[in-house]
């Protein structure tokens, strides 16, 4: 470059920084206007109580978390998310471990098409898989009913989506048909990346069967499964279209999850300041998960 | 011996097929009850449709299917090339610099994996509404795109990393500047992952609900999820219209993944590492 101007005060290197913080400069932009900004501006606006309109914003301290205490309907909601991360945990992980484990040692025939459709539930939206369950499982037009009722037995008298004893337990299958695909490609992936000689070693050493499972297989894809409990555990925390389209947290507040009750708080009810609040616990929940996923994933 | 080898492997086969079937009986029920009428539907839930009809399929489509796919379309095309270019630009400088300062901004970015767009709802509505952008593309397009940098600054960052520096510094030699390194040289030698983040990416902001549900309450600028959630209230008996409207948003879902398999599989094994 001979244009004069380039010359001046820049040294090379200063114009390489220049050009550095160029190339980074619309991705800090991005997150911190769109994600890092909102996040402080939600703890703040959680001292605070406001409506979805209004620009007068009144100081109310700790108010709206004294709210959260003492709202049922809060405590049910963070129980549920509970449960369904202790039930997303066990279902997905363990089934998911189970069919990579089958598709990596136990059968060859097939192996393709089993991956295949088992993955495909991961990639239709979860609109759409809502929808498509709450056909299934509708009292009158519902093909489960149908079959339920062929058998001879009786289907529940609520529905299964509409009887609160048994919603939350399908929000679980539901949840464990679309991602079941998910850790079983993880695990896989875990699985294949361990040397075939291990095993062949080991059999010579006479640890064959459990004995190579406990010893060769279980070390080797420690940390996918670490990393794959961790991401079930977020998704159950952060749970929204699926609740929010087959039960909308009903009945009666029996689905309620966090993310379903703040949308309403601040969406429906206006209390803008109570729902981000909440979102501040699912925020303090989130960090620290999303913490230690990454403090493993740095060890691996 | 043989037999007991082959009677666990018919057990293992077993295992894997009711799961299989499992999986596929739902999305079977989607297509065949998006070809029944009405009638069938009420009269015979397990029944297979008794006419080939694509009435359904019209009558979603003059619902305005159409124009969310459209809109689907934009957003997703849109946001997935921002997500890709911006990332890739951000991970390369941040591969080849050393500087705890540089680290730090590393960090910054990646911390955003950490942040549930659900617990940032309100201040983002605050956001997009303060600076008039509710009910257009645009107001979308860019949380989208922000939200998918984190973890595709973290994919190619690892790739960055790992790639021969030899080729570089004979471009350097050559007289290219940094940034002609990185677009001449280094992007297009990164196909592999820039196809693997595009389309995980892709997939996630076709199905993405929940911002769409606030932001875009217009139905003219509606994405497919939050459209067809939004008729629901208006044609909520019409069965077979839904499950065809929701085969259109699936069906482009289920092709990509099927010709890319591969792609998918290794952004999640990134995920494990």
């Amino acid at each position: 470059m001979t244009d004069v101007t380039q010359q001046g005060p820049l040294s090379p290197r200063g114009r390489r920084d220049m050009l550095s913080g160029a190339m980074l400069l619309p991705a800090l932009a991005l997150v911190s206007l769109f994600i890092l900004a909102p996040a402080v501006y939600a703890i703040v606006g959680s001292f605070f109580e406001f409506t979805i309109t209004s620009r007068n914003w009144v100081f109310v301290g700790f108010g709206n978390y004294v709210r959260a205490a003492g709202d049922p309907v809060f405590w049910t909601a963070l129980r549920n998310n509970a449960f369904l991360i202790v039930g997303s945990a066990i279902t997905q992980v363990g089934l998911g471990t189970i069919l990579a484990a089958i598709l990596d040692r136990g059968v060859r025939r097939g192996n393709a098409i089993y991956r295949t459709i088992i993955f495909m539930p991961v990639v239709v939206s979860s609109i759409a898989v809502a929808f498509v369950w709450i056909l299934i499982l509708d009292p009158n037009v519902g093909p489960l009913n149908a079959i339920v009722k062929s058998l001879g037995m009786r289907p529940p008298k609520l529905g299964w989506l509409g009887d609160p004893q048994i919603s939350l337990w399908m929000l679980l299958v539901i949840a464990a048909w679309q991602n079941v695909g998910f850790q079983m490609i993880l695990v896989l992936a875990g699985l294949q990346s361990i040397p075939k000689e291990l095993y062949e070693a080991a059999a010579l050493d006479g640890a064959k069967g459990l004995r190579a499972f406990r010893y060769i297989t279980l070390p080797g894809i420690r940390n996918v499964l670490i990393v794959g409990t961790l991401i079930t555990v977020v998704g159950g925390l952060k749970v929204f279209d699926l609740v929010f389209v087959t039960t909308g947290g009903g009945p009666a507040n029996a689905t309620q999850v966090l993310g379903t009750y703040s949308y309403l708080q601040a969406f429906r009810l206006g209390n803008m300041g109570y729902a981000n609040a909440m979102s501040v616990v699912l925020l303090a929940i989130a960090v620290l998960f999303g913490w230690l996923q990454l403090r493993l994933s740095r060890k691996a | 011996m043989t037999s007991r080898y082959r009677l666990v492997s018919i057990g293992l086969h077993l295992v894997m097929s009711v799961w299989t079937l499992f999986v596929l009986a739902p999305l079977c029920l989607m297509f065949v009850a998006a070809f029944k009428s009405q009638a069938d539907i009420f009269t015979r839930p397990l029944g297979l449709p008794r006419t080939l009809s694509f009435a359904a399929f019209e009558r979603a489509w003059g619902i305005g299917i159409g124009g969310f796919l459209f809109n689907s379309v934009v957003v997703t095309a849109l946001s997935v090339t921002l997500i890709v270019v911006v990332s890739a630009l951000a991970a390369y400088v941040l591969a080849r610099a050393s500087s705890r300062r540089m680290q730090a901004l590393y960090l910054l970015i990646v911390a955003g994996f950490a942040v549930p767009v659900q617990s940032v709802l309100v201040p983002l509505y605050q956001l997009v509404s303060a600076a008039g952008l509710l009910n257009s593309q645009i107001a979308i397009v860019i949380p989208y795109a922000a939200y998918g940098i984190p973890f595709t600054t973290m994919l190619f960052y690892a790739f960055f990393l790992e790639f021969p520096r030899e080729l570089e510094e004979a471009a350097r030699l050559d007289g290219c500047s940094r940034f002609q390194v990185f677009w001449r040289i280094v992007l297009p030698l990164s196909g592999p992952v820039v196809a693997s983040a595009a389309i995980f990416q892709a997939v996630f902001n076709w199905n993405e609900f929940i911002l769409a549900l606030m932001l875009l309450t217009e139905t003219r600028v509606r994405t497919l999820p939050v459209g067809i959630y939004g008729l629901i209230g208006q044609y909520s008996a019409d069965w077979p219209a839904l499950m065809a409207g929701l085969a259109i948003a699936t069906v482009p879902l289920l092709i990509v993944f099927v010709a890319a398999q591969r792609h998918f599989v290794r952004s999640m094994s990134g995920l494990g590492k």
